[in-house]
């Protein structure tokens, strides 16, 4: 099978996926014996109006024909409106999904850029120092609670030291740039505000590095059992053995093929990122799906749930894509089919 | 095991540096933390323009004066727009003059007219006058959304606003009422006025421009509505043209801060002016702390317990009695509250017309199982308790379910979300229930039907309280036009549901806001949403260089 017969496949194969998804989605949040009207509109509003609303919002009609016009709906484009926003939820989605996005990456490259060489270090000094104080970091990174470590860190270097700015995308008294993207990295440096992009990116370290701690441990520790594996092997010893200085046989021969399971806990975690961290957000007041997400569950908001939830459901699919298709990047060995 | 052991060690180790640092840390508090350390403009410590509150709006909904109905979304609502009445500087007591310059009712009580200001206008141009009051008014009747029983509760409808000429409008209710009552309805920001011409610009599918005004703004208020980031922040831009004149604070900013460590960092750091959403532990902290204010208000909500009296054996007066000796009323005030709280016990709360301050119940278990022995329950009951899924919540129910064992009434704890809560509640479906309840408007007749008046359906109702004699007597007091003999009424009618109701009313909130020193004018008004951010402003402070 070709590369483009490889990806058609699974592009197939992902909507069954959403589709089962969206169905799931649908009768779990139907089951739940609560009125999402009655909800948001609290304690005080009287039946007559609830019931009107129910109405207006079609949660009178039988499921069935609910889920139908849903998914109508949704091969058109629509992902319907919230009743929480009354706002459509693709204008939700587009401004808090962006900032997750760029959450998500940050994190990512700090989780890649020292949990590799860490997870290397760790393999080439197995039992030594390095290797010790590597796996007891990635203890702490796997072990420590979000919430802890976000609040201790802002507490020091916000609070104490005031080496990083407080919570939030950017400074209070600087305004956002004019939408283009939904970026603000990317859009400020199309307004030509650097001061912003750079504040934003000062804003970004400490949430980042939050959320990257736990999948740099995961990452690392991956790399090195990896590495450990590759590091057994003959043709390493093959290598050694013909002189090759040892930078050469961990960067030439053996990393590139201990690295298939460590992408895949990248593809992973970053999918897993993209979902949302809404105890970084709230700690952080950073604006992302997370908490979004987590009030529309509160408010029994349904198809705010069920399209964010579909997101993320196609995101997490798309990263898993993304990543077989880099095994055989990585492995010639490896076709697609 | 050589290896592993030093792992250990290594472990071990690391523990210990980070809790001796964490103790070390906690211990010590250098002298700086006491004052505000250096903000983050480094010729100013403020910005004497701009005021900043740090707070959790996320529930926020909706701008629109029809559906707005959540704090933030009422106090951003109150900034944009004028209404007819108003109360001033936190006064809830009088009503005086806004948009109106004065009015008058007929004689059956049914028909106010108002006389309005000449010659103010919208931004837009458009004049402030009977045709907007009229097109306001009869919008909110129209669309029926969520705060529109404000006025529907009148009889007010679609059509029952009437402009009579350019500033003179005329509104037919379907009975009369007691001024006071409708009066602090008219200055609810459900009866603000907007700009008709912008808001019908904007219409789209009927919806009389309700989808536009979500997120914009159509008033003549002190402030205009620059943005509203709903994940991040909502700015307000003074109104240049607001015909009480312009407001010293050209900017206000509200943060979304939903953590409360948050709020509490930036407002010592300076990059908050006002933390709105602190616990009691945090703001007990913060007293004393230099260059911080701590303002401490009671507010119109309260927090009981619902005992539904179709659930046997709570039917029982007795029964009911024995729950309410039960309750230790000063530990959850001072112990859980701490602080933000004070004991109430009759639906009416203090600072409201008609207030009540008999506190005849305490946690008298021997008095409690004298009544269910009475009541033919010598060995106590089992009974449901619901409660919401929040810390606080969590921490009165376990104290309840703790006092109430000692009466021998065994309670077993149904933590929900509030969703679930209030669906269940709305179909009389709970047993015993721990609840809050705020009032909308300044009058106690927001208090008095749901906690009263079984024939609405509200708190009492969803009891399945039903009593004549309480419904009769709220309903006497609505429409007495004596204040005086009103007083009478509530004081006959608190008592009555005290003794006879199905609620053991536990305290009354008291709303603690945290505030630098450098914010003047700061007042918290009793009832909700109410501020009037235009009166306040900021002390102008430079650092010497």
């Amino acid at each position: 099978m070709n590369f483009r017969a490889f990806v058609l496949r699974r592009l197939m194969l992902m909507l069954i996926v959403l589709f089962g998804v969206v169905t799931i989605t649908f009768v779990i949040s139907h089951i739940i014996p609560a009125d999402p009207i009655g909800a948001i509109l609290g304690p005080r509003a009287p039946d007559e109006l609830i019931e009107k609303l129910r109405h207006e919002w079609g949660l009178d009609r039988p499921l069935h024909e609910q889920f139908i016009n849903y998914v109508w709906n949704l091969l058109h484009g629509d992902l319907g409106k919230s009743i929480r926003t009354n706002r459509p939820i693709i204008r939700d989605l587009m401004e808090r999904f962006p900032d997750t996005i760029e959450l998500s990456t940050a994190s990512m490259i700090i989780a890649v850029c020292f949990g590799i060489p860490l997870g290397i270090v760790s393999a080439c000094r197995k039992d030594k120092i390095p290797d010790h104080v590597s796996r007891v970091f990635s203890l702490f990174g796997i072990s420590l609670p979000v919430f802890w470590s976000g609040l201790i860190l802002l507490m020091i270097f916000y609070y104490r030291l005031n080496w990083l700015p407080s919570p939030g995308p950017y400074s209070t008294y600087l305004r956002p740039p004019p939408v283009v993207t939904g970026f603000i990295s990317i859009d400020s440096l199309v307004a030509g505000d650097v001061g912003l992009f750079i504040d934003h990116l000062r804003h970004m370290i400490l949430p980042a590095f939050v959320l990257g701690f736990s999948s740099m441990a995961s990452i690392a520790r991956m790399t090195r059992s990896s590495m450990l594996e590759v590091l057994r092997q003959d043709y390493i010893k093959a290598a050694r053995s013909k002189g090759l200085k040892e930078r050469a046989v961990v960067f030439n021969h053996a990393l590139r093929n201990a690295m298939i399971p460590t992408v895949t806990i990248i593809g992973l975690n970053y999918g897993s990122l993209l979902e949302g961290a809404v105890l970084t957000e709230t700690i952080f007041a950073w604006p992302g799906i997370g908490s979004y997400i987590t009030g529309a569950i509160l408010y029994l908001d349904f198809q705010a749930v069920m399209s964010t939830t579909l997101l993320i459901a196609f995101t997490y699919s798309l990263c898993n894509l993304i990543v077989d298709i880099l095994y055989a990047f990585l492995d010639p060995r490896i076709k697609y089919g | 095991m050589e290896k592993s052991l030093t792992t250990n060690t290594i472990v071990i180790a690391v523990i210990a540096l980070i809790v001796g640092a964490a103790i070390g840390y906690v211990a010590h508090v250098p002298p700086e933390a006491q004052e505000c350390p250096d903000p983050i403009i480094p010729d100013l410590l403020t910005d004497p323009a701009t005021l900043i509150f740090g707070t959790d709006f996320s529930e926020s909904v909706s701008l629109d004066p029809a559906r707005a109905y959540e704090f933030w979304s009422c106090q951003i609502t109150h900034c944009l727009y004028d209404t007819l009445v108003t109360f001033e500087q936190g006064d809830v007591t009088e009503i005086y003059p806004e948009l109106a310059e004065s009015w008058e009712v007929s004689d059956d009580g049914r028909i106010w007219t108002f006389y309005l200001r000449q010659g103010l206008s919208f931004p837009s141009g458009t004049p402030v006058n009977a045709e907007a009051v009229a097109f306001s008014f009869n919008r909110v009747c129209k669309l029926e959304q969520s705060a529109s029983w404000i006025l529907t509760q009148f009889g007010m409808t679609d059509g029952s606003t009437v402009a009579l000429d350019d500033y003179t409008v005329q509104l037919t209710l379907d009975r009369k009422y007691t001024p006071f009552l409708f009066l602090s309805c008219l200055a609810f920001t459900t009866a603000s006025v907007v700009d008709p011409v912008v808001v019908m610009e904007h219409e789209q599918d009927g919806d009389m421009g309700g989808s536009w005004m979500t997120d914009h703004s159509a008033g003549n208020g002190p402030y205009i509505l620059e943005n509203w980031d709903r994940g991040t922040e909502i700015v307000l831009r003074a109104n240049e043209n607001y015909w009480k004149g312009v407001p010293s604070l050209e900017t206000i900013l509200v943060k979304q801060l939903s953590e409360p460590a948050d709020q509490r960092m930036m407002l010592e750091r300076g990059d908050i002016d006002i933390a709105w959403d602190l616990p009691a532990d945090m703001i007990d902290d913060l007293k004393g702390t230099k260059g911080i204010e701590i303002i401490e208000q009671p507010v119109f909500t309260q927090d009981y317990i619902g005992m539904n009296i179709g659930v046997e054996p709570l039917g029982d007066e007795r029964v009911r009695d024995a729950i309410r000796w039960s309750i230790d009323y000063d530990g959850i005030v001072n112990e859980i509250m701490k602080g933000a709280a004070i004991k109430l016990q009759t639906f009416i709360p203090t600072g409201m017309l008609g207030y009540n301050p008999a506190t005849p119940y305490y946690q008298n278990p021997e008095k409690a199982k004298e009544l269910l022995a009475e009541a033919g329950y010598p060995g106590g009951f089992d009974i449901e308790l619901a409660h919401a899924a929040a810390p606080q919540s969590r921490d009165i129910a376990a104290k309840i379910k703790s006092d109430l064992a000692k009466s021998g009434i065994r309670v077993t704890l149904a933590e929900m979300t509030s969703a679930m809560m209030y669906e269940k509640y709305r179909a009389q479906g709970l047993q015993l229930v721990l609840g809050g309840w705020g009032a909308d408007y300044a009058d106690p007749d927001g208090m008095a039907k749901p906690f009263a008046d079984g024939t609405i359906k509200q708190l009492a109702w969803r009891n399945m309280y039903l009593d004549e004699y309480a419904t009769n007597l709220t309903r006497a007091a609505m429409i007495e036009m004596d204040t005086a003999k009103r007083i009478e009424i509530y004081a006959e009618l608190t008592d009555y549901i005290l003794d006879h109701g199905c609620f053991a009313i536990m305290y009354q909130d008291v709303h603690q806001v945290a505030l630098k020193t450098w914010v003047e004018g700061f007042y918290k008004c009793p009832l909700f949403a109410l501020e009037n951010f235009e009166e306040y402003y900021k002390e102008t402070i430079y650092v010497l260089p």
